[in-house]
């Protein structure tokens, strides 16, 4: 068997794969269905200060190959999630990556600060892409200026690994990489969804409840490998890839593109076994070919 | 949770209605009136996200689970061209059914379109448990109406009602109901399925005359088990709920007509 293991800077995975904030519940909803030994880590949905209540439904509507979706961080707000979520997580036994969003620096600082101190997270993901909330989220991660302050202000109040999740709303998504690696990232992951809208002919008005959503799924693929390719030409701090990842082939083109590990979402509302297959798939692979790890397949295509 | 069913038998019962029974026997030995499955409906990536369809009955006999649909898309188009003998992936049975405390007699179901195929499983099985039974079923128009010998099971009493008056009352399904009611039907509890605005006015209905409504609704769905949030409903906050939203597909599909925010 070859190592699955992923080496992401200071994070290590058991494998590299991993469920994408916002799909996967707390874990509890997938564990009927398969064993959740084969996630390198899951990602829990965008977590706040305060609870939210998310948008108006609808909040999702499927597009060609592709889901829109405008949930707006729908969350039990921070106290809830210690006292109530975190334990029940920790019994699942899968490595938990926190993802937390604010509306202000202070709060960014504070939900690391409190995750940190709790105690059984392996890392925290920045949510500085969110496209359905008003206020905060995508604002720093459209800035490099703010991201890069954003990010050394959190940087100094938590001692884990801390990975900033890049928006694809950008014009040139380098920029905003080289700002969260300069405040001190010590990983990437890209892409969050791209903004787009759907609009009902029949009533003459958009479907989704916020108007505007981001949109998931193969459809939006290519623009994810086209902006890991980019981050790694630029950035030398390890690259979580997603975007539209369904099976092998796809989870390789991020990998070819710089990523040393991959997240699963939307593909798990399709098939939920996607990860277990990817993982297994991925194994037979690298056995197939001969590699002994990932490694070297890492940013192969990248010249 | 996961499912590998076989296609039974698939049959075109009207113009765009469907009747398709899948053999899985935990499914059958599962499932309970309300819930639903989420079947994949292609094994490319459009359309990308599973389809979910209320069970419209179970026969222990030849562990059968039966779903009926109309085919209005591209999902639903796919599903009718299955072929006898063809797997399909299907998650479930899903979500929260009917709960019927009440031995108040009748219980009275009221469907409005698609909306029957629930209630045709639920009326089976108060039937079998000797319970009374009325059901109101609409459509536009009769040719657009689910075949009635799918109602025809003994003991079961049917109001039909059509928008156009083609066959049964001529009105809404609601109207017929609240004219039975004028006529002196006293009605358990309730159970109800259709379009969002039918169900409103019910739940109007029932607070205003007091009577126990349960209603099945439906929202745009993507995981169908909870986790991603896509299929929220607004609900009122005493149902203990961190945030004043619930999932149709976990919660629900069925709720209390006194906890939703119409």
């Amino acid at each position: 068997m070859a190592n699955l293991k992923a080496h992401l800077g200071p994070l290590e995975l058991r494998t590299p794969v991993i469920a994408a904030s916002g799909t996967f519940g707390f874990g509890e909803e997938y564990s009927d269905i398969m064993e959740l030994d084969c996630l390198g880590a899951l990602v829990v949905k965008g977590l706040t200060l305060k609870p939210r209540p998310g948008n108006s439904p609808p909040r999702i509507v499927e597009t060609p190959a592709g889901l829109l979706n405008a949930i707006g961080l729908e969350n039990p707000g921070l106290d809830v999630f210690l006292a109530r979520e975190l334990p029940r997580l920790r019994e699942q036994g899968v490595p938990v990556i926190v993802n937390i969003a604010g509306e202000t620096e202070d709060e960014y600082v504070v939900l690391a600060a409190e995750l940190c101190s709790a105690g059984g997270i392996i890392a925290l993901e920045l949510n500085v892409s969110c496209p359905n909330v008003e206020k905060g989220g995508l604002l720093f991660g459209t800035a490099p200026y703010s991201l890069q302050k954003l990010v050394q202000k959190v940087r100094e109040s938590c001692d884990i690994p801390l990975i900033v999740k890049l928006s694809p709303n950008v014009t040139d998504i380098v920029e905003l990489a080289q700002a969260a690696q300069q405040g001190g990232a010590d990983i990437l992951s890209l892409i969050n969804t791209i903004r787009g809208m759907v609009i009902d002919v029949h009533t003459m008005r958009p479907v989704l409840g916020n108007e505007s959503g981001g949109l998931s799924g193969p459809a939006m693929r290519p623009v994810a490998v086209r902006m890991v390719c980019e981050v790694f030409r630029h950035v030398h701090i390890p690259i979580i890839g997603m975007g539209g990842i369904m099976q092998l082939e796809d989870a390789l083109q991020f990998i070819l593109a710089g990523a040393g590990a991959v997240a699963v979402g939307t593909g798990n509302f399709v098939d939920p076994l996607t990860i277990p297959k990817l993982v297994s798939s991925l194994d037979s692979y690298l056995e197939e070919k001969g590699y002994r790890s990932l490694e070297p397949l890492v940013g192969a295509a990248v010249v | 949770m996961l499912a590998r069913a076989v296609v039974k038998e698939i049959s075109k019962i009207s113009r765009r209605i469907y009747l398709l029974e899948l053999e899985e026997e935990r499914l059958a030995k599962e499932a309970s009136p309300g819930q639903f499955l989420h079947i994949r409906v292609s094994s490319v990536y459009a359309p990308l996200l599973r389809r979910p369809f209320s069970v419209a009955g179970v026969n222990d006999n030849n562990n059968t689970v039966q779903v009926l649909f109309a085919e209005i898309g591209e999902g639903t188009r796919l599903l009718s061209q299955l072929s006898r003998g063809a797997y399909v992936d299907c998650l479930g049975p899903l979500g929260s059914g009917f709960k019927c405390f009440s031995e108040e007699t009748p219980a009275v179901l009221i469907a409005g379109g698609m909306g029957a195929a629930p209630l045709l499983f639920l009326a089976n099985s108060l039937v079998q448990q000797k319970r009374e039974v009325f059901m109101f079923y609409g459509a536009p128009s009769f040719s657009e109406m689910i075949p009635l010998q799918l109602f025809s099971t003994e003991g079961l009493n049917v109001i039909i009602a059509t928008e156009d008056g083609s066959s049964g009352f001529h009105g809404l399904v609601t109207e017929a109901f609240q004219d039975s009611l004028q006529r002196g039907l006293k009605p358990g509890q309730v159970f109800a399925c259709g379009a969002r605005a039918m169900l409103k006015v019910l739940a109007e209905d029932s607070r205003q005359r007091n009577y126990h409504l349960q209603v099945s609704l439906e929202e745009s769905m993507a995981c169908g088990i909870g986790a991603c949030r896509g299929c929220a409903v607004k609900v009122k906050k005493e149902q203990e709920l961190p945030v004043p939203f619930a999932r149709v597909c976990k919660e629900g599909p069925v709720f209390d007509a006194r906890e939703v925010v119409w």
